[in-house]
């Protein structure tokens, strides 16, 4: 098998797994951080600040990935 | 622990991006530090837009969707669409800019690790609750 043709097979594999994960993080920290307000919503801002930094580490795994599929793309075409 | 830990989180990464990338200049090349100047500019855009988000969506007061919906509308296409632009232009080099990208992430957690050592409002939350219990 040519790795041009596995990199196309495998690539968007790849970056569709990543988006699960990513996907399946940032819903259950929304959706703990939704549970923990409405239970104590004092504490709102605290949770809300938790919140923002485990999303942006979620989320920048999940640019991690895209910015490997931009250079790997680049290798197929 | 406030939203204004994430403004400070803000502005400690861009004022030590700033820093390193005068060293990149000096000691690399202008283009290894842009690179790291536009990775760390992509995170913090990154940041502000979830912190945007998060702000109006998960909140015990109202939230107003509108606002939630334009910076959606904004974030994705400004990160995701500029990114493959910055890294199919080949001008930069990757290490440079993923270097930049995750600067904000050590910064984030030697701030919070900074709170737990020192004691600070990291634990106000749990303390006050468990003298409550007892």
């Amino acid at each position: 098998m040519d790795y041009k043709f596995a990199l196309a097979l495998s690539l968007p594999i790849a970056i569709g797994l990543a988006a699960i994960g990513s996907g399946f993080g940032l819903g259950r920290a929304v959706g703990q951080a939704m549970e923990a307000i409405g239970r104590q919503p004092e504490a709102a801002a605290k949770i809300q600040v938790a919140m923002i930094i485990g999303s942006a580490f979620i989320e920048a795994l999940t640019i991690y990935a895209l910015v490997a599929f931009f250079i790997l793309m680049g290798k197929i075409g | 622990m406030g939203l204004e830990f994430i403004t400070r989180i803000i502005k400690t990464t861009a004022a030590l991006a700033l820093i390193v990338a005068l060293y990149l200049t000096m000691y690399y090349s202008g283009r290894v530090a842009l690179g790291f100047l536009i990775g760390a500019a992509w995170s913090l855009t990154n940041l502000y837009f979830i912190k945007g988000m998060v702000t109006e969506l998960i909140t015990p007061n109202e939230t107003r969707k509108d606002v939630a919906i334009v910076l959606g509308f904004i974030k994705f296409p400004v990160l995701y669409v500029g990114g493959y632009l910055v890294v199919a232009s080949g001008y930069f080099s990757v290490c440079s800019l993923l270097a930049g990208f995750s600067l904000i992430f050590p910064i984030a957690l030697l701030k919070v690790l900074g709170r737990v050592i020192l004691r600070m409002d990291v634990f106000g939350f749990e303390k006050k609750h468990a003298e409550g219990a007892h």
